[in-house]
């Protein structure tokens, strides 16, 4: 085995999804587009949006639907801080589109501020789960 | 004195109680276990920003730093302005002292600041009925949280941020105080009563090792400023979450024992009222059998 691998790890606050995987290949989506990372990659740190996290090693593909947070490269350790991150196959796309209808009825009803913020974020969280569901359906 | 039917009756109250309450010890110490887990995993998070914000700030020149919107985190306001309170307590009682002494707290810091326009961050139902109670205080309820226990979760402690934030920069509050129980052990909690804002500059050389920073020359995307300004929320959030947790299980733990003495003492007075119901029994019996005995000497039998 002469290839280096990255390792990949991905912590949230509610828990530590991956610890130190090995990957070929991760691809972050980070704030100003998609940053793709091979071993050997510079030092590097961004921030996320909410996207797909996908990453491949070997014949082994897989990707996580991850919310705001950061990522840190350094020597072929790739660190993601993100608020939540979730893999595909974990997701219900039923439940992320009704999720996202709710959000969508509760922004046009135009309750009181904080259940708006809330709407929003739902709406965005639900949006990102439902493309990672179209992902998986394409690319399985 | 009392018959045997009132004894019997008032054992058997007594009996379904120590039923619930054991019931109540039960369920706490099967989410304690759970409450601990979270707790354990949330750690590696609150490490890893920690040293992912002392790496930046090692590579962020000074004068970059002063001029960011992050400093005026950090920075000492003048004193004298209003004040911020964030008080974490349970929503249910039937937990020992946990929330009086939370309570006790808050009403001390609330007496030292009195007379100083006041707002309050409030997690849990008790807290908010206690400083809804409060008289003569300039006080204001500007954000409540009720209900999130036992599934506190890290949307909570970010909605919680978020409006921490809001009151910090649009009030021009001096500092932010967040009073909460710390999970100590099973058998002991501990209040805590830290500064939340303005920021703790040792946060920043926290993760420094001595002798030198590490070579690495990172690419920053977005610069540098803009991704503190977005980190450092984010470290408080993570804070605070750490806070809901603790609490949690801190409440579940008073809980636990709080259930387990009451249970015993149900117990106790158990074993006390069957005692007596036994003896009125008996005393009954030796003074029908005395009447029957006499009544058939008088007889002449």
């Amino acid at each position: 085995m002469g290839k280096k691998k990255l390792l990949l790890t991905i912590v949230t606050p509610e828990k530590t999804v991956l610890t130190a995987h090995p990957a070929d290949f991760v691809a972050i989506p980070a704030l100003e587009g998609e940053v793709g990372v091979l071993p050997g990659h510079t030092a590097m740190v961004v921030q996320l949006r909410e996207g797909i996290l996908r990453y491949f090693c070997g014949e082994e593909r897989n990707a996580f639907a991850v919310l705001s947070g950061f990522a840190q490269v350094s020597g072929d350790k790739v660190l993601v801080l993100a608020e939540a991150a979730e893999l595909a196959t974990e997701i219900n796309e039923e439940r992320a589109r009704q999720a996202w209808r709710k959000a969508k009825d509760i922004i046009t009803m135009k309750g009181d501020q904080m259940d708006l913020d809330e709407a929003q974020a739902a709406l965005k969280r639900a949006a990102v789960r439902m493309k990672l569901a179209e992902y998986r359906r394409k690319h399985r | 004195m009392a018959s045997l039917r009132d004894i019997r009756k008032h054992i058997s109250s007594v009996k379904s109680i120590k039923q619930i309450t054991h019931a109540m010890k039960m369920v706490a110490a099967a989410r304690i276990k759970r409450a601990q887990n979270a707790i354990l995993a949330s750690r590696p998070f609150a490490i890893e920003m920690n040293r992912l914000i002392s790496d930046l700030y090692a590579e962020l020149a000074e004068g970059d730093f002063s001029c960011s919107p992050a400093a005026a985190l950090f920075e000492e306001r003048p004193p004298g302005g209003p004040l911020c309170l964030v008080l974490v307590t349970a929503d249910k009682g039937l937990c020992g002292s946990f929330n009086t002494n939370l309570l006790k707290a808050a009403a001390e810091w609330l007496r030292e600041n009195r007379g100083r326009k006041l707002y309050a961050v409030v997690v849990g139902r008790k807290g908010r009925d206690f400083l809804r109670r409060l008289k003569n205080l300039d006080l204001e309820i500007s954000f409540e949280l009720v209900g999130i226990f036992p599934k506190a979760g890290y949307a909570h402690a970010q909605l919680l941020a978020e409006n921490i934030f809001r009151i910090y920069s649009s009030r021009r509050v001096e500092s932010v105080t967040l009073i909460y129980n710390e999970f100590k052990s099973m058998l002991a909690q501990r209040i805590v009563a830290e500064r939340l804002l303005p920021l703790k500059s040792h946060i920043l050389e926290g993760g420094m090792e001595p002798g030198g920073r590490r070579g690495a020359d990172f690419i920053f995307e977005p610069d540098k400023p803009l991704l503190l300004e977005a980190l450092l929320p984010r470290h408080v959030g993570a804070q605070l979450y750490r806070a809901l947790l603790e609490s949690q299980a801190a409440e579940l733990a008073a809980r636990m024992s709080a259930m387990e003495s009451a249970s015993k003492n149900a117990s106790e007075l158990i074993e006390g009222l069957t005692l007596r119901m036994n003896k009125t029994r008996q005393a009954m019996i030796t003074t029908e059998l005395n009447e029957i005995v006499s009544g058939s000497e008088a007889l002449g039998g």
